[in-house]
């Protein structure tokens, strides 16, 4: 059986190449001996019959508004692939549409689709750079932050503590909003290769839900020494030490 | 005379950073100027008989900068104009002060700046140019450029500065919209390129947002489109004139810089403008280092492939020809977060011999996720090269190095190659 993979919104939510991480969950897949292919999905029109996990990156913010408008022809099927489990990585601004709401700058707010819990919220002066955050199961996840906004109303249900960077904002110490398998982060780019745990652990339901195992391929092992690389050096750089898992 | 006294200080500043650093220190002396006789680069700027012209964008306009002025001086035209590295105000001042004479006034006609577009809005603020030619938009510096809007916005306020005319990348759909905008009686030049040659582009030219329809050019709409591009040649229409010229490296993105550039000079000339000229100074431009270019470096024939951003970077790749069996990678610390990279697809180089630079961990991630095989990851890029270059001459094609800017310099450096910016 082949996992589908959807890449939601690919033209309006690619800032950074949030989106390419439906591809490294499909090579990883791969590598693992498991068929998958990835979809990309512009509207509910081609929605795949099967799908097994979801990705929506992040748009700039004159985005917000179309992709509002085609994320809700969609908004019936994200509610159920919720509840049953389908993981789905929302990232930036693309975790900001599926929370109650977008409060702007100039005071207009966006209603979102209320599959996360909490809502984005303005602060001064955008945040860019190196975030760090310790996840319960996950361990140290290594990211880069590029948002104007905060989040609050996900205190109950974070990704992670801050261990270096901004996150969530507003002295929570936070970053991120999970519900289920639906994860939002404002760890920007390809943040599953960077952290091959939070992509395995991703993998791992997506095969149960579809009836097989996921054991990580010959591949990835040699891929994931190129990512501890690359993670040793931003911690370094981020001034954090953590046990090398 | 009144910048007489802040000249002279300049001058000894210049000459200082020069016995400290021999060939460097160039943007100290502008620094100087710029904070005792602050008005001096905005007065000098507007102060050119044939005025100043602009070239600003994310990508290409260090080449169109270097077209134009071989243009203009193909036509007579004497012109004063910025080298691509000093394209921020202190730079920008020092360049000045490099041809000023001791009242601080500098020789030309016209001006031709290059100009970032991250740092051009402020340094125009108050600066009256003639035209303003804007190339494109790209997000190429998450840390720097956060979203596409935003460098629109910026190149927005330096066309604002333009009172004659504004020329536009027609294929490029913010600009197209900005065009839209400008003041009335500021005419719209355009140029970009035909169906035929986009579609040679399967992935695109890189621009944010691509224009739905290609550039028809009329009386009401002057302007120059790239028809067809074959390898190092490429022909321009103008309506009126279609001429065949020759590239300074292979790819459609340095077509549409000739495209920039001719219709840069068409609206600066007007009637004096000659195609036949125009060609032949377009023609008459070297090889740009690390832009496609091939040189012998020890005992080795090497091509060098810079990449800047994701679409020169796509670009590029695509243009290494498949099966190519020694490939060197190098990614340095001018790409601070290499994540807006990831859209692009390297997997038609198939395999690289080894993986360089600061960041060497992060390319290697992102290309093994391509499909590329990585024979060595080795950051030192010193290292790197010494071992790629000691390897026997391959086979199938020619030994090829990838880089981004910091990693170019770091290889000129350590190869002795002449800098040719």
């Amino acid at each position: 059986m082949t996992l589908t993979i959807v890449s939601l919104l690919p033209r309006l939510q690619n800032t950074n190449g949030d989106a390419q991480n439906a591809h490294v969950l499909a090579a990883r897949a791969r590598w693992a001996g498991l068929e998958a292919t990835v979809v990309d999905v512009e509207s509910a029109q081609a929605l795949p019959s099967r799908v097994d996990a979801v990705v929506l990156g992040s748009g700039s913010d004159s985005a917000l508004e179309p992709s509002r408008a085609a994320l809700l022809t969609m908004h019936d099927e994200l509610r159920r692939w919720g509840t049953e489990g389908v993981p789905i990585l929302s990232i930036g601004t693309g975790w900001e549409l599926l929370s109650w709401g977008v409060e702007l700058h100039d005071g207009r707010s966006i209603e979102g689709l209320g599959i996360l819990p909490g809502r984005a919220v303005p602060r001064a002066g955008r945040v860019t750079g190196d975030l760090v955050i310790a996840a319960p199961r996950l361990g140290a996840l290594v990211g880069f932050e590029n948002h104007a906004r905060d989040y609050v109303g996900a205190e109950g249900s974070p990704l992670g503590r801050v261990r270096a960077g901004h996150g969530n904002g507003r002295d929570s110490g936070q970053e991120g909003a999970v519900m289920g398998s639906v994860y939002g982060t404002h760890m920007h780019g390809p943040i599953l290769a960077k952290n091959p745990v939070f992509a395995d652990h991703l993998l791992s339901t997506i095969a149960a839900r579809s009836g097989q195992e996921y054991t990580p391929g010959e591949q990835a092992r040699t891929v994931d020494g190129y990512a501890a690389a690359a993670r040793a050096a931003q911690l370094a750089v981020a001034g954090v030490s953590v046990p090398v898992s | 005379m009144r910048y007489a006294p802040a000249i002279l200080v300049g001058r000894l500043t210049r000459f200082a950073a020069r016995l400290r650093k021999p060939g460097g220190g160039s943007a100290v002396p502008g620094l100087v100027v710029n904070r005792i006789a602050p008005g001096y680069l905005k007065r000098t700027l507007s102060g050119f008989p044939q005025g100043l012209v602009v070239v600003s964008g994310s990508s290409g306009k260090s080449t169109t900068t270097k077209m134009l002025v071989a243009i203009l001086r193909a036509h007579g035209v004497d012109v004063f104009t910025n080298p691509s590295t000093a394209n921020i105000s202190q730079g920008l001042t020092s360049a000045l002060l490099e041809q000023a004479d001791w009242r601080g006034r500098v020789p030309g006609d016209v001006a031709v700046l290059e100009m970032d577009e991250g740092h051009g809005a402020l340094v125009m603020q108050g600066v009256d140019a003639r035209v303003v030619t804007l190339m494109n938009v790209m997000v190429d510096q998450i840390d720097r450029f956060h979203d596409s809007e935003m460098v629109a916005g910026m190149l927005a306020r330096i066309a604002a500065r333009a009172g004659e005319a504004v020329v536009v990348n027609a294929d490029d759909a913010y600009l197209e919209r900005l065009a839209a905008r400008v003041r009335p009686g500021v005419a719209v030049h355009r140029f970009g390129v035909a169906q035929a040659v986009l579609a040679t582009a399967p992935r695109g030219l890189g621009y944010t947002e691509t224009s739905e329809s290609r550039l028809e050019i009329d009386e009401q709409r002057p302007g120059v489109r790239v028809e067809s591009v074959d390898g190092r040649s490429a022909t321009l229409d103008d309506g009126r004139d279609r001429v065949t010229t020759s590239l300074p490296a292979r790819g459609v993105h340095y077509a549409v810089d000739a495209a920039a550039a001719y219709a840069t000079a068409h609206a600066v000339l007007g009637d004096r403008f000659s195609a036949k000229l125009t060609t032949e100074a377009l023609s008459s431009i070297p090889a740009v280092f690390g832009r496609g270019e091939r040189a012998t470096v020890r005992g080795h024939e090497v091509d060098f492939v810079l990449v800047q951003n994701p679409a020169s970077y796509q670009l590029n790749v695509d243009s290494i020809a498949p099966g190519t069996e020694q490939i060197l990678f190098a990614v340095g610390s001018d790409v601070r977060d290499p994540s807006y990279f990831w859209p692009t697809n390297a997997a038609s180089l198939g395999r690289v011999s080894v993986v360089s630079g600061s960041k060497a961990a992060e390319a290697a991630l992102m290309l093994a996720y391509d499909g590329v095989a990585i024979d060595r990851v080795e950051p030192d890029l010193d290292r790197a090269l010494d071992d790629f270059l000691a390897m026997p001459t391959p086979a199938n094609g020619v030994k090829t190095i990838v880089f981004t800017a910091d990693s170019m310099r770091r290889t000129r450096a350590h190869l002795g190659l002449a800098g040719a910016e």
